[in-house]
């Protein structure tokens, strides 16, 4: 029989601990571990004979630590460790199956078992989510080759790094995938990520098993396995260590018995556990204890819990009675602005709108970067990535282009949610595929090739038959969400009567969670919100589960709240009562702010942006040229401020405020420029990145914030920058100057590297260089042409080189 | 050992901050006071903070440091040795605020320079003072049979001549990683980035146990050297 077959049906065993009982058999700090399975194959042979002996049913080939980057400084490829790990197992298992002819219905199965790399992922962290799955596929392919019957991928911590596992084992084998994770007992990953969050990104990308290894002993697993099986539809494995670690003698060790072990985990599978076996410290003897005392339980059934859910990396959002809001500001659909911050790959824009809906209440925000001239899965990939980076939500994948749809659910961190498909054949032919891939939550519209039905009837007519032909591509009704469409009542006044009907019957006779872009009742006509607040709540009280809104919109989000409070949904109105006070508040700050208008200069010397953009907007009213404002208001403003700073009469605090006050002051100066057809003018171009291998962001931000202040147009390259891409960028922008950041003295090398690199390609830009371990005269060492010892610095300099046109 | 966040709280030095800021010894105006009392509220909220440790007996020579419990490490460093030179055991100490404070940091880089160079002196602060409350409680633990046992100045990988690369050694050592989710990056970073590890030396000699790490630098013309040394 097959694992699959077996998994969920009848208790199973995995092994226990390989490290500690190494240890024992003489493996030195500093060796590693899978070494042996070609040094010592004998050693690891027997380990996995003794667990199989004990009872276990999977035994974990010694593959645990293997990766390109422990493998760079071994003699063996990663496919040499792999080979002869997995090798070992089934040796191990063909010995005991002929050694013990009596057992040999006890079923056997040999593990390709992979541990995290051991590196955090980018943007916080280190290597790329490509390279990650990179990694992970080199050994999925090496233990698919070699053998295996199932993969499992356990002790990890983080979900971005977990997608990237699981998704290369999908995508380079046909094998069984367990997850094992690692969760402290609040019930959090290292990077955040709680048990309903990675449970509802793994169901969606179609692992077989989940459960939790390791960190833990089965006492506090215990406490954590309800949150797994209140929202887990899958069988759920637990491996626990012996307890929590306990320091003896200066040494880690694990101290709860075989026995006591045992009563833990019989009452782990009483609670719904259906697979389960050991970590840390836990030996064969632990093992055979389980296997002993569990062996001929039954197994609670495995059930689907039919939640709809979508997932950011920290947090699970379910559909439920209580309607969610998606926030629809990522769009640039009739937006000048926004779609001029496309245009100008201004994602800082993009990441504000989503701070602010996500401030304003939103549950869920969409993202939309599409325009006809711009490379849209490229900008999708940038825009998930970079949203996630700094908003909790999770975000629904809003785009036609299917490039586009496949880059950003790939790079999402989570379960994401995917607006939309439609009822024409090539939507779903094209769509299904990849949200079943990915797990999406799938927007269904019901529209079909005969374009919008007029009748609710026609309406559901499609929406079942989505249902049907999504069902072939196995997408659950659970993944689908429905949006019933809103035609604006301007132009047939029978519009929202149908929308409301078919909403009520999907959600009702169809069992389906819905969804409406709800404003687009009110096209064409005057004093919009007043319909669209009216409307909103008749659609939710007619079973509208997620409205897609403006959540910056106050009488849309006080019909939210209100809704909320009169259906029962929130507890004692506390959401609502406090809701209503904060809006109560909001008149009486403004006139505050009101009664102590400030000059513009001042404004920014105080280093306060609403006041500077307040008065950068009147002195404009006043028909102030933008120039004028800024070579005699807004530059002498920040030279009072940076000498200050300089002559230390004035902090890095205030200098900040004050270049943020004056970067307000720039983006009216700029909406008022693009008004009139215009661009600001640039002083000159500056390359600005953290050299490779640095990962200290906050000081070349800083200089960045500063010089773009100045009028300088910056390129940041970010952080941990190739020097190839540095030359690159200098070389095609023809860039005169270029800022390089490094913290560390092991980084400081890269620096040295990155001039050495422009200056062999004959580049005569100049190099100004900063942070915390430089000197000027390790500056001069290493060839740099200026050392910058503080922000301000950076900013004397290029202004300079701009004096002496250089720039 | 577990450490509530609101004792963190506690005993992060508002004074320190300022200094990681630029002001010396001076003291900000009301507005940027009142960030950072906010912004140390919001980060003691939010971290998770994480550490391991283990104690070792320890032998120096002039210019070599030997820790033994079991096995032995050992590691070539002059100052390091001076540090411990009087230590009968050696604490190997990895804490960290988790990936929350960069979480944050990374958010108002964004949102807020200014506000993000203030969380950066917070988050620095308030390792230190996790730092400082893990000291004292494993060497109140050590301190056995009415024998005080004192603290020397935390020691880490880079200060004076101790390469970076002792670091991997302690990783290692540690499972920091497994245990802390801490991450060490091929040019020897720490992810997450408010994080220290250190060799921590236990002395029954009360004398001279208050010193400043600016001791061992060689960076004098450093903006934040304490001006005593």
């Amino acid at each position: 029989m097959n694992f699959k077959d077996l998994l969920g049906k009848q208790i199973l065993f995995f092994d226990g601990g390989m490290g500690t009982l190494l240890q024992e058999r003489g493996l030195q700090t500093g060796e590693i571990p899978e070494t042996w399975n070609i040094l010592h194959p004998e050693v690891i042979k027997q380990i996995h004979k003794d667990y199989l002996l004990a009872g276990s049913n999977m035994v974990s080939a010694n593959t645990f630590g293997v990766n390109a980057f422990k493998c760079k400084t071994l003699d063996y490829t990663v496919e040499e460790l792999v080979t002869a790990g997995i090798r070992l197992t089934k040796e191990a298992i063909a010995e005991v199956k002929k050694e013990n002819t009596a057992e040999t219905d006890h079923p056997m199965y040999a593990v390709l078992d992979i541990g995290s790399i051991g590196k955090l992922l980018k943007p916080l962290g280190e290597i790329s989510f490509d390279q990650a799955y990179d990694t992970f596929r080199e050994i999925i392919i090496a233990g698919d080759k070699a053998g295996a019957d199932l993969i499992l991928i356990e002790t990890v911590s983080d979900s971005y790094e977990i997608k990237a596992a699981v998704l290369a084992a999908k995508e380079n084998s046909c094998l069984p995938v367990v997850v094992t994770m690692i969760f402290d007992e609040n019930g959090k990953l290292l990077t955040g990520g709680d048990v309903a969050s990675v449970t509802a990104m793994l169901e969606g990308l179609g692992v077989d098993a989940i459960g939790f290894n390791c960190g833990l002993g089965p006492e506090q697993m215990k406490k954590l396995l309800p949150q797994l099986t209140e929202c887990c539809s899958l069988p759920i494995v637990i491996n626990p260590n012996a307890g929590l670690p306990v320091v003896v003698n200066g040494q880690t060790v694990f101290d709860v018995e075989p026995d006591a072990f045992a009563e833990s985990v019989k009452m782990l599978v009483e609670m719904g556990a259906s697979v389960v076996g050991g970590c840390c410290g836990t030996t064969p003897a632990h093992i055979r204890k389980v296997v002993e005392l569990c062996g001929k339980m039954d197994i609670a059934p495995v059930m689907d819990k039919e939640l709809t859910v979508v997932s950011s990396y920290n947090h699970a959002v379910y559909f439920s009675r209580k309607p969610l809001i998606i926030g629809e500001r990522i769009n640039p659909t009739g937006k000048s602005k926004f779609k001029q911050a496309l245009r100008d790959h201004d994602m800082e824009y993009i990441y504000k709108e989503g701070l602010t809906q996500e401030e304003n209440g939103a549950h869920i925000l969409d993202v939309n970067v599409g325009l006809p001239e711009i490379d849209e899965p490229q900008l999708m990939e940038e825009a998930v990535t970079g949203i996630q980076a700094i908003i909790d939500l999770p975000l629904q994948i809003d785009t036609s282009d299917t490039d586009a749809m496949e880059r950003g659910l790939r790079y999402y961190n989570g379960k994401p949610m995917l607006n939309s498909v439609n009822g024409k054949k090539e939507s779903m032919e094209s769509v299904f595929p990849i949200a079943k891939k990915y797990g999406a939550v799938l927007v269904c519209l019901c529209l079909d090739e005969s374009g919008i039905p007029e009748t609710v009837e026609g309406r559901l007519n499609i929406a079942e038959k989505m249902i049907k032909t999504a069902a072939e591509y196995g997408i659950p009704k659970k993944n689908l969400v429905m949006d019933a469409l809103v035609l604006t009542v301007s132009t047939g006044q029978d519009n929202a009567n149908i929308t409301l009907k078919t909403l009520h019957r999907i959600r009702y006779e169809l069992g389906l969670h819905t969804v409406l872009g709800v404003s687009n009742i009110s096209f064409g006509l005057p004093e919009r919100s007043r319909i669209n607040t009216a409307f909103f709540t008749m659609a939710m009280n007619n079973g509208l589960s997620a409205g897609i809104v403006n959540p910056s919109s106050e009488p849309m989000m006080a019909a939210y709240y209100s809704f909320n409070a009169l259906i029962g949904e929130d507890d004692q109105c506390m959401e609502y009562i406090a809701k209503a006070s904060q809006t109560a508040d909001k008149p009486a700050a403004a006139a505050v702010f009101q009664s102590g208008a400030l000059t513009l200069d001042e404004a920014i010397i105080k280093g306060l942006s609403e006041s500077a953009y307040e008065a950068t907007v009147k002195l404009l009213e006043q028909n102030t040229d933008s120039l004028t404002i800024i070579n005699e208001k807004l530059i002498p403003a920040l030279d009072v401020v940076g000498k200050g700073f300089e002559e230390k009469k004035m902090f890095l605090p205030q200098l900040l405020m004050s270049a943020d006050a004056a970067k307000a002051s720039f983006e009216a100066i700029k909406a008022n420029l693009s008004k009139q057809g215009k661009n600001s003018e640039s002083k000159g171009k500056i390359v600005i990145a953290t050299v490779k291998g640095d990962i200290h962001d906050i000081g070349k931000n800083i200089v960045k914030t500063l010089l773009e202040n100045y009028g300088f147009e910056m390129i940041d390259l970010g952080k941990d920058v190739d020097p190839e891409v540095i030359l690159k960028t200098v070389q095609e922008q023809n860039v005169r100057l270029v800022g390089l950041s490094a913290l560390m003295t092991t980084t400081v090398v890269n620096m040295e590297a990155t001039i050495k690199l422009l200056r062999e390609n004959g580049l005569h830009c100049k190099v100004m260089v900063g942070g915390a371990v430089l000197t000027q005269e390790y500056a001069d060492m290493i060839g740099a042409d200026f050392y910058s010892k503080d922000a301000m610095g950076s900013v004397r300099y290029a202004n300079e080189l701009h004096d002496k046109g250089e720039l | 050992m577990n450490v509530a966040n609101s004792e963190i709280r506690e005993r992060i030095n508002v004074r320190e901050v300022y200094r990681y800021l630029g002001y010396g010894t001076g003291t900000p105006d009301e507005r940027v006071k009142t960030l950072t009392e906010c912004i140390i509220e919001n980060l003691a909220n939010v971290v998770k903070p994480r550490n391991i440790y283990k104690i070792y007996d320890c032998s120096t020579t002039e210019s070599s440091v030997i820790l033994t419990s079991g096995k032995t490490l050992s590691f070539e460093s002059r100052n390091l040795a001076a540090n411990v030179a009087q230590c009968t055991r050696v604490v190997l100490l990895a804490a960290t605020l988790g990936i929350e404070a960069d979480k944050l940091l990374q958010k108002y880089e964004v949102l807020n320079i200014a506000k993000a160079a203030i969380i950066q002196a917070c988050g620095a602060a308030c390792i230190e003072a996790y730092c400082n409350i893990l000291q004292e409680r494993i060497c109140n633990a050590c301190s056995v049979d009415g024998k005080r046992l004192y603290l020397r100045p935390r020691f880490s990988p880079g200060y004076g001549d101790l390469p970076l690369q002792a670091q991997k050694i302690i990783f290692e050592e540690l499972e920091c990683t497994k245990r802390i989710g801490l991450t060490l990056t091929d040019s020897l970073l720490m992810y997450p980035t408010k994080s220290v590890t250190a060799f921590i030396g236990l002395t029954a000699n009360p004398q001279g146990c208050h010193i400043n790490k600016c001791e061992i630098c060689e960076n004098t013309e450093c903006e934040f050297r304490n001006s005593s040394f």
